[in-house]
């Protein structure tokens, strides 16, 4: 495919009067890391929301592979290929970390329900292959030792990853991190960007995440979306996006031009 | 026979409305069904029926005594069944289960105690029917009096509401609870006085109810019906559960007097669940989403 | 002796019905105060089949789980689909049951609110076992595959349940037909086991009934529910309670654990998960 991934155009969302998004457009190129930064309020994750069905956008199209994704339900919209992490982490708590990933992944497991109820030999050879499947995952993150640990027993970062974990379950074609290295500190959010970097070669996945460390976005995206209320205000390599007038202005303050 | 069955069914819409009010301000400012409002009416309608046959006392006493009664088992009730749960700021699904578990031990403890026999109030009124239109419509003294007095106590809860510095407080508390806290209102005191001032409509309701029917441990469960008349007009709205009250009492008499008598509960409950999934928020109601 | 044997059986009986009402309220996280009109109406279908039309008892009992499925469709898709707030829905389905009852207090076929008596005693204690034995075994299938997976994040969230892909609806609807059934098979065995059967049986009142054994037992629990419903059924008729106080109980066990324990006897664990980690040491939690 030649075309970009993901091609977001004109796409507007308002709540009681406010332009959360107001006529946005941009686009993700296949197998590319791409940032969304903006200050807060700006409607970042309301353009997360906007393209996993989880809103309904007021006007504005949005594009998958070349297909509309307008009028669909997150999860059609998950089954299409986006999968997506949380800004306040939302796991299955009071499941253990490895059903988290399981879940998931027994969505596309085809057998019917009666087999599901007798528990058929087939079942029981789906549910141990994905089972495994799921360990796998947990291994890659690094939380293998922590497979049958209750979700929320987590330390706050090891929830992230296990989101990110839940996430590639779904073998998604897309990826959306939100703020994955909130809360977290220089060391652990440099940590964050190589891992980020590891999924992105190991599964040869495109990433579009929204980050407020700058470290973590200046180093791993390689195309920046500045989102302003609401509206673009300038897009490209990390490099032009840095230096860019309107950005030092508007999102990094007066006085990071003068420090 | 049209004009004598909206003049019936205004009637009982009139007692709905009484009920429905009861819901519809512990809705509105806690958002939660208070399915124990129910027993609060059916403990009403017993206080009252006691103050009667005890005592001895007039109609008009009775309905303050059982007003009176009501709105303090209302208070109880509060606090010991919901405070805790409000306070550990529980979904609201918690409480309204925990106001079923009261709405089915009090019935019962009334049937364990006092018994399952029916009552009945004495008469009130010496000449019971007022004939209107050459005969051609009836109306009971005793519907005409409920409907003044439901009425004219929904409106003055009204002019409580919009005039008192305590009305003001309650609406406050309806539009944000936390903010009205950090104002310096005393929450716990004004739910208490939301309770009590649904519980004393419940009270009042409980001696009509009581009047017009009998009394008996499991007429509480009559107020589904005012329950459904305040989804109609839109939980934690009062006008809504006027016009809800009315509007039910009407729809309900007519579907029994020109469908079948026994269809008449199947429709409201079928009002009901058409209202719920096709507009939740019913005439009046605010968006009460839940937040995810 | 013949007591004791008939206190068993009615509570295995009441064990399957508030099995069914777990995986719907303790699992999917959906509460109900209208399966005991489930229950009645597996009563009254498989009942009807035995008592007039001569239907042996095993293709009654299946013919009464089918009805009892279907009848939950009828509440389950416009509900369910419109995602009706959780307290909403409780009220929804507490409607339903309430006007099924009165449906079943109207109809010809049912005897109206009389009842329908002289059903052939075909339950036994050992066919109660069997049943509940199956139904067991059954639901916990159920709850570990991929649609007892997804009843279960819908429960623990169901925003991030959905963006894994699990469609809300289906997995809600799904859970409430197979807790119908497991009402159904319930309500077929009551029938054939007390061998009459009247409306009142199955009103709202025995839907908190169940749904206290539920939250009682603990949510997303099998064996809790069940300790709880056989100690709710069996401990007031050993004590010879009347059923008044039976349900003056029942109303308090709900408000004393909503307000003191909402997670319930055993809220999210098994009683197996007891003994295994009792032998193994605790995992590193």
């Amino acid at each position: 495919m030649t075309g970009p991934l993901l091609e977001v155009k004109d796409l507007t969302k308002t709540f009681g009067g406010i332009r959360a998004v107001d006529g946005l457009s941009f686009a993700v190129a296949p197998g590319a890391i791409t940032g969304i930064i903006g200050p807060n309020g700006a409607g970042k994750t309301t353009v997360f929301n906007l393209v996993t069905g989880v809103y309904r956008p007021d006007a504005g199209s949005i594009d998958f592979e070349g297909r509309s994704l307008l009028g669909i339900r997150p999860d059609q919209i998950v089954g299409a290929g986006i999968a997506r992490t949380f800004q306040n982490i939302r796991l299955f708590n009071r499941r253990t970390c490895l059903e988290n990933v399981l879940t998931p992944l027994l969505q596309k497991a085809p057998y019917s329900v009666p087999a599901a109820l007798l528990r058929t030999p087939g079942v029981r050879r789906m549910d141990r292959e994905l089972r495994e499947k799921s360990r796998f995952l947990l291994a890659e993150m690094g939380l293998e030792k922590l497979a049958d640990v209750q979700a929320s027993a987590l330390p706050y970062g090891l929830q992230r990853k296990l989101e990110i974990a839940r996430a590639l379950a779904m073998e998604p074609r897309l990826l959306l991190l939100d703020e994955p290295a909130a809360g977290m500190n220089p060391e652990e959010s440099r940590a964050l960007s190589a891992l980020i970097e590891e999924i992105r070669e190991r599964f040869n996945q495109t990433i579009l995440l929204i980050e407020h460390h700058m470290d973590v976005v200046m180093r791993v995206c390689s195309h920046i979306v500045v989102m302003n209320f609401g509206a673009l205000l300038a897009e490209g390599p990390p490099e032009k996006v840095r230096t860019d007038e309107k950005v030092l202005q508007a999102y990094l303050g007066k006085e990071y031009r003068n420090a | 026979m049209f004009l004598q069955t909206v003049v019936t069914g205004l009637s009982i819409g009139g007692i709905y409305a009484l009920m429905a009010v009861g819901y519809s301000l512990v809705f509105s400012v806690l958002s939660f069904s208070n399915f124990a409002h129910g027993a609060v009416i059916m403990l009403g309608a017993y206080i009252g029926l006691g103050l009667v046959t005890k005592l001895h006392f007039g109609l008009g006493l009775v309905v303050s005594g059982a007003m009176a009664g009501a709105g303090l088992i209302a208070i109880v009730n509060e606090k010991l069944a919901y405070s805790l749960l409000r306070k550990r700021k529980a979904p609201s699904l918690y409480i309204m289960i925990s106001a079923m578990g009261c709405a089915v031990f009090l019935e019962n403890m009334v049937y364990a105690t006092i018994g399952s026999r029916f009552y009945a109030f004495p008469a009130f009124f010496k000449q019971s029917v007022l004939c209107l239109f050459n005969g051609t419509c009836n109306i009971a003294l005793l519907d005409l009096f409920a409907f003044g007095i439901s009425i004219l106590a929904i409106l003055g809860l009204h002019l409580f509401l919009i005039h008192t510095r305590t009305g003001i407080a309650i609406r406050a508390g309806v539009s944000d609870m936390t903010m009205c806290s950090l104002m310096g209102v005393n929450l716990d005191r004004l739910i208490s006085i939301v309770f009590f001032l649904a519980g004393i409509f419940g009270g009042a309701a409980g001696v009509f109810l009581g009047i017009k029917y009998l009394v008996y441990p499991t007429m509480g469960w009559v107020t589904n019906k005012a329950y459904i008349a305040a989804v109609i007009g839109g939980l934690g709205s009062l006008p809504g559960a006027l016009l809800g009250g009315l509007i039910l009492g009407v729809l309900e008499t007519f579907v029994s007097t020109y469908v079948s008598s026994v269809m008449r509960d199947v429709f409201s409950f079928g009002l009901l669940i058409a209202l719920l999934v096709w507009r939740p928020n019913g005439l009046f109601g605010r968006d009460t989403g839940e937040k995810v | 002796m013949n007591y004791v044997l008939s206190i068993v059986t009615l509570a295995g009986i009441n064990m399957i019905a508030v099995l069914g009402l777990s995986i719907f309220t303790g699992f999917t996280g959906l509460f109900s105060f209208g399966h005991a009109a489930l229950v009645g109406i597996g009563a009254y279908a498989s009942a009807i089949l035995t008592y007039y039309y001569f239907v042996p008892f095993p293709i009654a009992l299946v013919a009464g789980m089918a009805a009892s499925a279907l009848v939950s469709l009828v509440i389950g898709i416009p509900t369910l689909r419109a995602r009706l707030r959780s307290d909403y829905f409780a009220i929804a389905i507490l409607g339903f049951g309430e006007a099924l009852r009165v449906i079943l207090e109207n109809l010809e076929i049912t005897n109206g609110a009389r009842g329908l008596p002289g059903i052939e005693p075909f339950t036994t204690l050992p066919i109660v076992a069997g049943c509940l034995a199956v139904s067991v075994w059954v639901a916990s299938n159920f709850l570990r595959s991929r649609y007892g997976a997804a009843c279960i994040a819908v429960r623990e969230d169901p925003v991030a349940a959905e963006m894994a892909g699990i469609n809300l609806f289906r997995t809600r609807l799904l859970s409430l037909v197979v807790s119908a059934a497991f009402c159904g098979l319930s309500g077929g065995l009551l029938a054939h086991f007390l061998s009459f059967i009247q409306p009142v049986m199955f009103t709202l009142v025995q839907s908190t009934a169940l749904l206290a054994a539920v939250i009682a037992g603990g949510m997303g629990s099998i064996t809790g529910p069940l300790i709880a419903s056989f100690i709710f059924i069996a401990m007031p008729e050993a004590l010879r309670v009347a059923q008044m106080w039976r349900l003056v109980a029942y109303g308090l066990v709900l408000v004393l654990i909503m307000l003191f324990r909402p997670q319930g006897l055993m809220g999210y664990q098994e009683l197996t998960t007891f003994f295994r980690r009792s032998r193994n040491d605790r995992p590193a939690a």
